[in-house]
């Protein structure tokens, strides 16, 4: 019965569908610019270095997002500022 | 006279180049133009396989580059449509046989007599890739919607957009689509692929087994009323010619209520 009425009420969000259409965006954003496994987060944890010098961060709310136009990715980064370090 | 030489190409292997030149040389064909079929893929030559020529085939593309035979004597002409013609592969010598400028001047003088010069490219990005497509100012893109073949289209979408002076356009084919698992959710549609590689669409083309008994018979399904992938390849070739042909029967191939709805409220929107 629980069965059925997964089947009944099933999300995409985990269809294969979903999840092929997500791992491709990440593998097609790595192709095209040749970056190495693991190469975007060590920026992102480099960029939190920086901008935690010079400002108190909301950890939790710091976001990072890759947004597509056409054939480029654009980084977009989001620091949610507490308080000037100074 | 110049016509246009289109290169049909993918990455992957095996997700359906002969059988898209094979078909839409027939479709082009049965439209009027005059159009000649290359088989670039020099040691395993398909296409007149495909086309139900292998009988016919004397001398191929390298024996007219090496000057053993005339263009006119090494051209196959087609056993229904007198306007086909198919200059075919060598079977037995390697893609090192010929090199781009070579294809370049062939591709010059086939445009002088042919409306459509159609490239059959072997699979690969390598040398046989760039020979294929040295003479061609417009190709397509062949894939199917399962990741590889999409990552590999990626990557030559990559090397035509390097080449924007020589290839002019480049468009997307979706070939053995199956509307029913994209129905449920089990493989990405076409607007998935589309928005994943930002390319152009030209069709999309059902899993159909009449592909297959097609080919064993040698008589391309674009010649052949009433079958859906042979209706699929005609509206390609329409769509190549300029004219604005919407994709077929959206509901079977790509429906879902959702999309079912749009269109019913709002019949010209493509979904
Ligand atoms: N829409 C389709 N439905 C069903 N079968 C298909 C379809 N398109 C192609 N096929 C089958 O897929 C196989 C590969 O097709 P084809 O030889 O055209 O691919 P290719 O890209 O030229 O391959 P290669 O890279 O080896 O040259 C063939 O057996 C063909 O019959
Ligand atoms: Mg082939």
């Amino acid at each position: 019965m629980q069965q059925v009425i997964n089947w009944f009420f099933r999300t995409n969000t985990d269809s294969a569908r979903d999840t092929a259409k997500d791992r491709m965006r990440n593998m097609l954003t790595h192709d095209r610019l040749e970056l190495p496994a693991g190469r975007l987060e060590s920026l992102e944890e480099e960029l939190i270095a920086v901008v935690s010098r010079y400002f108190e961060l909301d950890k939790d709310t710091t976001k990072f997002d890759l947004e597509h136009y056409e054939r480029r990715a654009s980084l977009v980064a989001n620091f949610r500022l507490l308080r000037s370090k100074c | 006279m110049s016509g246009r030489v289109i290169v049909i190409t993918s990455g992957k292997g095996g997700v359906g180049k002969t059988t898209a030149s094979a078909n839409l040389g027939v479709a082009l064909a049965n439209t009027g133009a005059s159009v000649c079929l290359v088989d670039m893929d020099i040691g395993l030559r398909n296409l007149d396989i495909l086309m139900g020529l292998e009988n016919r085939v004397v001398y191929n593309l390298v024996d007219v580059i090496e000057e053993r035979c005339k263009l006119r004597q090494a051209l196959v002409k087609d056993k229904r449509l007198p306007n086909l013609s198919l200059l075919p592969a060598a079977q037995t010598r390697d893609k090192t046989a010929v090199n781009s400028d070579q294809m370049k001047v062939l591709c010059t003088e086939l445009k002088s007599i042919f409306d459509f010069v159609l490239v059959d490219s072997p699979a690969g990005i390598e040398s046989g890739f760039q020979n294929a497509v040295a003479g061609a100012e417009e190709a397509i893109v062949i894939t199917t919607p399962e990741m590889s073949a999409v990552r590999d289209a990626d990557r030559i979408i990559g090397l035509l957009e390097a080449r924007k002076d020589e290839i002019t356009q480049y468009r997307l084919v979706i070939n053995r689509l199956r509307p029913n698992m994209v129905k449920n959710s089990d493989m990405m549609s076409v607007e998935d692929v589309l928005e994943i590689l930002s390319v152009k669409l030209l069709g999309v083309v059902p899993e159909d087994e009449e592909i297959i008994i097609s080919t064993n018979k040698g008589e391309p399904v674009s010649g052949t009323e009433n079958v859906r992938s042979g209706l699929a390849y005609r509206n390609i070739a329409r769509r190549i010619r300029g004219e604005d042909v919407p994709l077929m029967d959206l509901d079977a191939l790509n429906g879902t209520w959702m999309t079912r709805l749009v269109k019913f409220f709002n019949p010209s929107v493509r979904v």
